[in-house]
């Protein structure tokens, strides 16, 4: 059975714990991942002008979020068919309903205890999921201390999950 | 040459083309349609005068001789020619009755009109036909605006193109110099800098994103300099320093074992804890060399490929076996399905005896707290993340861990050389990989080692 859920991201390696933590709870069938980024359109009209989704994405996406993604890609092989980033422009829930029906989004997946932190004109679009009525699902646990943290670096990853599993 | 003047010789002599070009093409034109036009003038000239001539009827003629006069202007030496040719051997008399050259006149009747100039004054001739006869008209005048104004204009451009020329000589001397005047400022701070003030550097601008890009690399370069030579001069201290302390420990031993007669299980002991000296000193120098044995890029070292996750565990039995009381714990909670990801190619005896190492160290400077190790690999690296809870690196020492002989100012409680981490590191060069280390005091360090995969097809 083919399913395709949504994770919000900020760029952020951390922001990918919660798609690591959602394909931890699916367990058969295969997978296709929405990674949706959320952001106010520009203003400037050159920008619409020369717009091109690959090259905001390009612009925003670090070596080591490839890195991670990649990561989890062979972790999960089995499972996952495609992964996707997506941005989302908007301001209202009807714009978010119509982008889920779009990708046909079943669940969306976030993290309980990290929030996105978005650069300028990004947004945290979680109130505006919940708004939408789509089924999503909150995963991770307690709120773990964060250990050495270094933002930049893929090793959070690990030692996110790495504190995780050694707390169950 | 230098580059500034060849700067200013390029835009000046672009820029002169250009002005040259500019200047010439709209004299050039103007120059043709003046004549053109001027040819057409007569033209007009000529119809008209056979027209009353010719054509009309004596009233006619009359009124058409006013309004000619009314509207057009007389010409400079303004001439009319008027001709009734009976037959071609009339032109002959034309020709010698009127001094115009019996060629221009055959071309008259033979094309319809024609045009020619003698000096400054112009010709324009046409065939007329009326009431049955032909009739050649031809009528010359002097070009006065060819002549006069033509050369204000020539004068005007000439001037004006000597005036440019002027300015954007001073211009491109002027954009030049501004151009490399930081570059040159820069050199000559560059020059201030040698051996002894290494640690000058140069201030940034923030108004000039490509010199200031310059600036900051110049300043990235001699700050590693600056490392490296500290490194250097730590080196000699540190490793006499090493080497010293057994030396010493063997030297005060036997001084006191040789001031008086000595039982035989007196002399044992000593030699045993010289011999012990003299290990640990063979030992440093062991290691020593296989630092400087790896540290030369050039040599090859036998490479197969090897599983990493084969090699963490190999490491893992090695510790121990050494020290039972070890806590590390291995995740395997990121490990790809596939096993192609977690191979690589290198050499088995250094990738596990730098795993060792850091895994080694983890578990010393933390006192045998939990060690975590976590394996991963995206579709070029394999990541290896090993985690403990121990003492940390300052951060300002950060940058001289990979010194040789270089040991953190927190760790004079644990035994060491200082020698593992900068193996560790060339190890790793060795395979192409990377070395990351971040780390907080008393909360613990990660190191992260990134090692390309094997290809295999």
């Amino acid at each position: 059975m083919e399913k395709t859920i949504l994770v919000p991201i900020d760029f952020k390696v951390e922001s990918l714990n919660a798609l690591r933590l959602a394909l931890n709870t699916i367990h058969a069938g295969k997978v296709n991942v929405v990674l949706m980024y959320a952001k106010y359109p520009t203003d400037s009209i050159t920008e619409f002008l020369f717009y091109s989704p690959d090259d905001v994405v390009d612009s925003l996406k670090t070596r080591e979020f490839d890195e991670a993604i990649a990561i989890i890609k062979n972790r999960y092989e089995s499972l996952l068919n495609r992964i996707d980033i997506e941005l989302f422009y908007g301001f209202g829930t009807s714009a978010l309903s119509n982008f889920l029906e779009a990708h046909r989004v079943d669940t969306v997946y976030f993290s309980k205890n990290y929030s996105l932190s978005c650069s300028k004109k990004g947004f945290d679009p979680i109130p505006m999921l919940k708004k939408t009525g789509i089924g999503y699902e909150e995963v991770g646990g307690e709120l773990v201390q964060e250990f050495v943290p270094r933002p930049t670096t893929l090793s959070t990853l690990f030692n996110y999950f790495g504190l995780e599993i050694a707390n169950h | 040459m230098k580059t500034q003047l060849k700067i200013a010789l390029f835009l000046i002599f672009t820029n002169g083309l250009m002005l040259l070009l500019f200047g010439g093409s709209i004299y050039y034109f103007l120059y043709n349609y003046s004549y053109a036009d001027f040819y057409k003038r007569l033209e007009t000239r000529a119809t008209i005068a056979a027209k009353y001539n010719f054509d009309a009827d004596k009233i006619n003629a009359e009124s058409f001789k006013i309004i000619r006069k009314e509207h057009l202007e007389k010409l400079l030496a303004e001439k009319e020619y008027l001709y009734k040719v009976e037959d071609s051997n009339d032109l002959t008399g034309i020709a010698q009755k009127s001094e115009l050259p019996l060629v221009f006149l055959k071309d008259i009747m033979a094309n319809g009109k024609m045009t020619r100039q003698v000096d400054e004054t112009f010709f324009t001739g046409i065939r007329h036909e009326s009431h049955g006869s032909i009739y050649i008209v031809v009528v010359s005048a002097k070009n006065y605006y060819a002549s006069n104004h033509l050369l204000f204009m020539r004068n005007v451009i000439l001037m004006g193109i000597v005036f440019i020329a002027l300015i954007t000589t001073y211009l491109s001397f002027f954009f030049s110099k501004r151009i490399f005047d930081p570059i040159k400022h820069i050199t000559d701070r560059v020059k201030q800098i040698s051996t002894d003030n290494i640690h000058l550097r140069i201030e940034e601008k923030d108004n000039d994103a490509e010199i200031s890009q310059l600036i900051s690399t110049f300043n990235d370069l001699l700050n590693r300099l600056e490392t490296a030579f500290e490194t250097q001069k730590n080196f000699v201290s540190n490793a006499s320093h090493e080497f010293g302390t057994p030396l010493t420990s063997i030297m005060g031993e036997a001084e006191v074992m040789l001031m008086k007669q000595r039982s035989p299980e007196e002399y044992q002991q000593s030699l045993v804890s010289i011999l012990g000296q003299a290990e640990r000193l063979n030992q440093i120098t062991q290691t020593l060399l296989y630092l400087a044995e790896t540290g030369y890029t050039n040599k090859r070292v036998n490479f197969v490929i090897l599983r990493t996750d084969d090699l963490l565990w190999q490491a893992k039995e090695m510790i121990d076996k050494l020290n039972p009381k070890n806590h590390i714990q291995v995740d395997f909670s990121l490990l790809p399905e596939n096993p192609k990801k977690l191979k690589v190619m290198g050499n088995r005896q250094l990738l596990s005896l730098a795993f060792t190492n850091i895994l080694t160290n983890a578990c010393k400077y933390s006192n045998n707290k939990p060690v975590l190790v976590t394996i991963a690999s995206s579709d070029e690296h394999v990541f290896l993340a090993i985690t403990d809870q121990g003492i940390g690196i300052p951060e300002s020492e950060l940058p001289f861990i990979f010194d040789p002989f270089f040991r953190a100012s927190n760790t004079s409680h644990f035994e060491g050389y200082g020698i593992g981490l900068p193996l560790t590191r060339n190890i790793i060069k060795i395979h192409g990989g990377q070395l990351q280390i971040s780390s907080k005091v008393n909360e613990g360090t990660t190191v992260q080692i990134k090692l390309p995969l094997a290809k295999i097809p």
